[in-house]
């Protein structure tokens, strides 16, 4: 399990509201406001991107904004910083390949 | 002013290097053999190597290579860290849509 | 174009932009603070251990605690702080450009605070570019602020005090640390925060990098090996782990692309491209300011200081304090800042090896090599005294500024003196109570109680302990040795937990007498 329960100096984590999202058209919950990338890798989710190029795997990197490694396309958009960018209801989340959501490009 | 012919006839032609397909830059996804040849062909600063290759360029701004780069330059070199020109800062600090971009100030352009 | 005035903009929301902002508001300024992220507090809020200092850097208090004060102070005050607020240029006429949500406002300041900090410098090599391999700082954020785990099986690079607190931490989180490893031939961060993760039984490999980070889609495992003259692995030096994350903690640079680009006179030095700064903090360029790690990488606690005398700085130039009021209210920041900035690895001293004390006792060599200090060496150092009775032991043996652990004792056993570094003394004729206080306070966790004879042939240690599940009274296990192998067996008889201990529980063990001095540390069997 990759979520903390119970943490010897931050005590319990607090409840918070269950919300329901898609990845890559797969029903998946995760937390109100957590960052997309938590809830992701929470559900054991490693590759968030094909990179343009090399077609190489990257997923979370510095986990605060600033690499960039961790973009997807969420609700559409591409290059949306999934670590910084908070979960909502119904959101969607696709991996993204290059600049595209589709494998082929 | 740096006489471009001089520096390249000191460091001598491109040699490769063992680790020369190790990437530098993630986002622009440029490799160490990429950077060092283009050392050898005159771009000594980390401004027109972003220029000529991209290396710094791409949605991060250089914030995890920049550092990388500089290193590889300066060694290639033969100088100190320190003496390799770092990159100019520009606005945006932080990836902006042109959209957003476009209507800076709030006012539709 | 509209453009909004202020007294102060500050840019950056941690340690030294909250506390700058904090100290011009009490003099009357109206600051504005802007922030990229989502909540204030930069980095402290991931700082669960226990900082080190005096009691006016808020020492034994944990790094989100401090936090917590801090932002009550700046709401106290009156302090405007904007989040999802990111600050994309800055140029003449202190006019900054800022986004907040889909708008780019511009803003204009009459003095402006550039506080924003560092980021984390990293390294290439095969693999490095694999979803599992990730920076310290995201494995505090994805632990410490969204309890979740980053792995389960960890590699750490890096032995600075980024490293080593971090791989703390994984193991408070429930990871495990498989080892800690730094292309130096040293430990680069306290003994102290070494020696609490070597005794849970994690290896050091000193002199050691990462050959390459293994796996198609995401890390599975590493192979590190020994480094060489120039810098070269040697061959048949490589080791394999099987894990699913690689932590890299290899340094932090300042974050000035802000000052540069509105020009300020940069200074390239080898911790980074930093404003040249006066003793306020007021760069090339009248009126624009700078504090904290973005000045130059030291601790969160400096950082703060620096905060609040630019604040103050901030304050006379915009002519709501005089001079006089000034230079005493800055005074007393100044002393505070000063004390941080003593000790083995106070700035002056970054990189050098350091071979004694300031006592003249050699540095335990041990210590630097592999992260724990050999039974042999423990004895030279003067808080490891004998006693029969029960008494605490010190194992604090590098002069760094931190002194809690005189004030925690009020039986007056602990002696520090007014210098600040100095190791801590065990007093010879004061009555030790056995109260824990100061085995609680030491933000190295490097007290221990030990008392011989508690029954025929067998003594009590009490240690530190800050994981999960906690053991219980009665629990059977191992004693682990500083260097994290088992000594002996032991018995739980005590586990004591106080809201005083800030979450440190009071762990004692029962060994045999002739293990007293060797077990720091506890193994439930399973």
């Amino acid at each position: 399990m990759k979520r903390i329960k119970n943490h010897p100096i931050l005590g319990e984590t607090p409840e918070r509201k269950v919300v329901h999202f898609t990845f890559d058209g797969k029903d998946m919950t995760g937390y109100e406001g957590e960052p997309i990338a938590a809830a992701l890798k929470a559900a054991g989710v490693m590759v968030h991107r094909y990179t343009a190029k090399r077609h190489e795997p990257r997923g979370i990197f510095c986990a605060i904004g600033r690499c960039t490694d961790c973009v997807m396309i969420v609700n559409g958009k591409p290059n949306i910083r999934t670590c910084i960018t908070p979960l909502e209801e119904g959101t969607d989340v696709k991996t993204q390949y290059g600049v595209s959501a589709e494998r082929n490009q | 002013m740096t006489d471009i012919q001089e520096v390249l006839n000191k460091i001598g032609p491109y040699e490769p290097a063992e680790d020369d397909h190790l990437l530098v830059c993630r986002c622009e996804e440029v490799t160490k053999g990429e950077i060092r040849k283009a050392v050898h062909e005159g771009m000594f600063t980390i401004e027109e190597l972003r220029r000529y290759l991209r290396c710094g360029m791409g949605l991060c701004q250089g914030q995890t290579c920049g550092k990388l780069v500089k290193g590889i330059v300066a060694r290639e070199l033969g100088v100190a860290v320190t003496d390799v020109t770092p990159a100019t800062s520009r606005a945006p600090m932080r990836p902006t849509e042109m959209e957003i971009a476009g209507n800076d100030g709030g006012e539709q352009a | 174009m509209r453009i909004e005035r202020y007294d102060m903009i500050v840019i950056g929301a941690g340690p030294a932009g909250l506390s700058a902002a904090i100290e011009a508001a009490k003099c009357g300024i109206k600051p504005i603070v802007f922030d990229e992220n989502a909540r204030p507090g930069g980095q402290l809020f991931k700082q669960i251990h226990k900082f080190f200092g005096s009691k006016e850097h808020k020492a034994k208090m944990r790094g989100f605690n401090i936090g917590k004060e801090l932002l009550e102070e700046a709401e106290k005050a009156g302090v405007k702080v904007v989040l999802g607020a990111t600050v994309t240029g800055l140029f003449d006429g202190k006019e900054v450009t800022v986004r907040i949500g889909d708008t780019i406002k511009h803003v204009q300041g009459d003095s402006i605070l550039v506080a924003t900090g560092a980021s984390e410098n990293m390294v290439n090599f095969d693999g490095w570019t694999l979803p599992g391999v990730i920076g310290a700082g995201a494995a505090q954020t994805m632990m410490n602020l969204h309890h979740v785990k980053p792995g389960d099986r960890i590699l750490m690079l890096g032995t600075g005090n980024v490293g080593l607190v971090v791989s703390y931490q994984l193991m408070q989180a429930g990871c495990e640390v498989v080892a800690l490893v730094d292309a130096a031939p040293r430990v680069g961060g306290y003994g102290v925060h070494a020696s609490k993760v070597a005794r849970c039984g994690v290896p050091f490999y000193l002199s050691h990098t990462i050959l390459r980070a293994e796996g198609d889609d995401h890390v599975t495992g590493v192979v590190i090996g020994e480094v060489g003259p120039g810098w070269k692995v040697i061959p048949g030096t490589e080791k394999h782990f099987d894990v699913d994350t690689i932590c890299l903690a290899v340094g932090l640079s300042p974050m000035a692309q802000l000052l540069s680009m509105a020009g300020c006179q940069m200074n390239d030095t080898k911790g980074g491209y930093v404003p040249v700064i006066d003793e306020d903090g007021m760069t090339s360029i009248d009126g624009v300011f700078s504090a904290g790690d973005v000045t130059g990488i030291e601790e969160a606690s400096s950082a703060m200081i620096e905060g609040r005398i630019s604040g103050l700085a901030v304050a006379h130039y915009l002519g709501y304090i005089d001079d006089a009021e000034k230079q005493q209210r800055i005074e007393e920041q100044e002393k505070a800042l000063d004390a941080l900035r003593q000790g083995m690895f106070a700035p002056q001293n970054r990189g050098k090896k350091i071979e004694k004390t300031e006592e003249g006792i050699p540095v335990s060599e041990n210590l630097l090599d592999k992260g724990y200090i050999a039974d042999d060496e423990i004895a030279r150092y003067p808080g490891v005294t004998h006693k029969k009775g029960i008494h605490p032991v010190i194992e604090c043996t590098q002069n760094i500024p931190c002194n809690p652990c005189q004030d925690a004792c009020k039986f007056g056993c602990i002696s520090i003196g007014d210098n600040i570094t100095s190791l801590p003394v065990v007093t010879e004729d004061s009555q030790c109570t056995g109260c824990g206080m100061c085995v609680a306070s030491c933000s190295g966790q490097a007290i221990f109680l030990v008392e011989e004879d508690v029954e025929p042939g067998y003594g009590e240690v009490t240690m530190p302990y800050e994981f999960l599940p906690l053991p219980k009274k009665g629990d059977c296990g191992v004693a682990l040795g500083r260097d994290g192998k088992v000594v002996c067996d032991a018995e739980v008889t005590k586990i004591r937990s106080a809201k005083a201990f800030d979450h440190t529980n009071l762990l004692t063990i029962k060994v045999p007498n002739d293990m007293l001095m060797k077990a720091r540390f506890f193994k439930s069997q399973e």
